[in-house]
């Protein structure tokens, strides 16, 4: 499979109506595909992903035309909570949670695909995962 | 005075005199197995002195003891809460117990016992609130204030049973996700959870209990604390020892200690144990070159909430810690529930600590006991399972016509269908009030009448738990399936009334 990134779209209330997504689609002729979507006639947000040897000039065409890109972290781990149990790693169902050799417990965040998941969250015993919320609406 | 002949094993108060002098030979117990396999029992025997151990897990049968001090006007303390969590009063006025499971009446299951002691041995100041009847020589009712650990005259943890030499490696039966003290454990057979050091683990490495013992000096929490006993439900026979622990909590590190929630399960206290082996003759060495493929646990359905879970296999802490187990046939992920990177650091600085003659070793003034058992529970109240009232079921397949159904519903005078497939296994149930409007409605075909969302109940079920799902769901009977959905009959309603009546 081809390796794949994450960038987040940000539409605001005067670009929302264009059809942007697909016009940078057919400029470049780049498959994206739309992971979420919170958007309206206001604007709002997409989280697509893109083949990850496409990425710089795909965010180019998007900044071009006005929308803003952003490389969206979709899970934090605070470090001085974790102490690395692995008590997340059987969960996650992607593979981004591993041990390195000395037993500490990785994220991989390309890998994690956030929200639509979240199963390690709860899993925690020391609460150290949180989803980081991509979407920005209402939050004017 | 008692000389002992050359070579007849080491003592520990021999081995305290090269520790004081900067001569005595630690190893960790990953160092000392490596070196057993390369130059054989005998020469470790000969260059080690003492072999260092550690775990780091939720033990929840931990906590605190403290004393605040007492107060003017003085109170002889009722109830009390710190930061919300209810402590234990078990004594004199001012003593409390903070038990690790105690949850915060405001963040219950999020905040509790365990993270209360944490947040002292970082520092931090947290709020006391307590009640009390008032007396002639204690007449206050109300105290409310704030403290430190620098505020308290004694701190001590003191642990029940921490430790335990290895445990069970969880995994789940049922439909839907469980939440359990072994953590977060998927449908069907999706994960499995473990805990423990393994050969790390401090009992591990003295299995017979040789050299650990009351009085037996150990790392606990980052500070120097003792055993002072074996620990509760200490079951040797089955190698599952444990032991009880005392240390100055004002000593230790909330590196070792922290406080823990388990979703829907409550909370609790990772604690760090380090125990120093002496290697007094070439028996105890040998016992410390355990390896992780030594030690075997079982596979148990923790999917089945009975004292006695079903055991689905045997697994070795080896394959548990390369992160993937065997079970039923699949290969799935398995999750340590202990941090086994803490339990290195811990074998590691109790290490350094004696090799920089900051620690000594103690000798028991009592040996743990090696032959105790364990005992389940005396119950003077009957408890009742679904396999005590659970009968045949009438059962149609999925392939037969309405009519068919509603003869057998006649014949047999019942209410409740099974539907099942070729194998037995559970597709849905028809009631006679289904046909009923079946034939109103002018349907012909089975299918358009089956409930495929079927609640069901499993035969080692208590009649509580079944009952109240009957009461949930609306409804009259619930048929009984085995772990592979193959029906094995039916409950009613009218059976437990029956049975209750009785
Ligand atoms: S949220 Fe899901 S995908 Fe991301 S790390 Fe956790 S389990 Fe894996
Ligand atoms: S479950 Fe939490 S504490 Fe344990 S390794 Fe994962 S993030 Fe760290």
């Amino acid at each position: 499979m081809k390796k794949m990134d994450r960038i987040l779209l940000r539409f605001s209330e005067e670009n929302v109506e264009e059809p942007i997504t697909a016009q940078v689609i057919l400029e470049l002729g780049i498959p994206i595909r739309i992971v979420t979507a919170t958007i309206d006639s206001h604007g709002g947000d997409i989280l697509v992903e893109v083949p990850a040897v496409h990425v710089e000039e795909i965010v180019k065409a998007f900044r071009d035309k006005g929308v803003v890109v952003t490389f969206p972290k979709l899970i934090d781990v605070d470090c001085d909570k974790c102490f690395d149990c692995g008590a997340c790693y059987a969960l996650c169902p992607v593979d981004a949670i591993s041990f390195d050799e000395d037993y500490s417990v990785v994220f991989d965040e390309k890998t994690c695909i956030g929200s639509p998941c979240g199963l390690c969250v709860n899993a925690c015993p020391a609460r150290a995962i949180r989803l980081v919320e991509q979407h920005s609406r209402n939050q004017k | 005075m008692v000389i002992s002949k050359k070579g007849n094993g080491r003592t520990i108060a021999k081995i305290n005199q090269k520790i004081k002098t900067g001569d005595a030979q630690v190893l960790t117990a990953e160092e000392m197995k490596k070196l057993v396999a390369s130059s054989g029992v005998e020469v470790a025997y000969k260059e080690v002195d003492v072999v260092t151990t550690g775990t780091f897990g939720a033990m929840c049968s931990s906590g605190a003891v403290i004393n605040l001090g007492h107060a003017d006007p003085p109170i002889k303390i009722q109830r009390a809460w710190l930061n919300d969590v209810e402590v234990s009063h078990p004594g004199a006025a001012v003593d409390l117990y903070i038990g690790a499971t105690m949850m915060s009446d405001t963040q219950p299951f999020e905040y509790g016992g365990g993270h209360l002691i944490e947040d002292l041995i970082a520092g931090k100041e947290v709020e006391v609130r307590a009640t009390a009847y008032g007396t002639d020589c204690y007449p206050r009712t109300k105290l409310n204030t704030t403290i430190t650990k620098d505020d308290l005259n004694q701190f001590y943890l003191l642990n029940f049973r921490n430790c335990y030499q290895r445990y069970v490696c969880a995994t789940n039966s049922r439909d839907e996700i469980i939440y359990t003290y072994m953590g977060k454990l998927l449908p069907r057979f999706k994960n499995a959870t473990y805990s423990g050091a393994g050969a790390l683990n401090p009992l591990m490495n003295d299995p017979d209990y040789e050299t650990i013992g009351v009085g037996t000096r150990i790392f606990l929490g980052g500070g120097q604390g003792y055993v002072i006993g074996e620990g509760t439900q200490h079951d040797p026979n089955s190698r599952f020892g444990t032991i009880m622990v005392r240390g100055d909590c004002k000593t230790m590190s909330s590196e070792f200690i922290r406080g823990a929630a388990f979703t829907k399960y409550g909370t609790t206290l990772y604690v760090g144990i380090g125990v120093p082996i002496p290697i007094l003759n070439e028996g105890v060495a040998k016992k410390t070159a355990l390896l992780d493929e030594e030690i075997f646990t079982d596979i148990i359905d923790y999917g089945v909430p009975r004292r006695g879970r079903p055991k689905l296999g045997k697994i070795n802490y080896k394959e548990l810690k390369s992160g993937k187990v065997t079970v039923n046939g699949n290969r799935i992920k398995v999750s340590s529930l202990s941090s086994l990177k803490k339990a290195r650091k811990i074998a590691e600085t109790l290490k350094t600590w004696i090799a920089n003659a900051q620690f000594y070793l103690s000798a028991p003034a009592e040996n743990l006991p090696t032959d105790s058992v364990c005992n389940p529970m005396r119950q003077t109240e009957e408890i009742a399972f679904v396999n005590g009232v659970t009968h045949a079921a009438v059962t149609c397949r999925d392939d037969e016509d309405i009519e068919a159904v509603a003869q057998r519903i006649i014949s047999k005078s019942v209410n409740h269908v099974v539907v099942i497939n070729k194998q037995g296994e559970i597709k849905g149930i028809v009631t006679s009030w289904d046909v009923t409007r079946a034939v109103a409605e002018g349907k012909n075909r089975l299918d358009d009448i089956i409930t495929k969302k079927v609640v069901t109940a499993r035969p080692e079920e208590t009649l509580e738990a079944a009952s109240r799902k009957m009461a949930q769901h609306h409804i009259s009977a619930l048929p009984v399936v085995d772990r592979d959905k193959k029906v094995v009959g039916l409950i009613t309603s009218e059976d437990i009334a029956k049975l209750r009546g009785r």
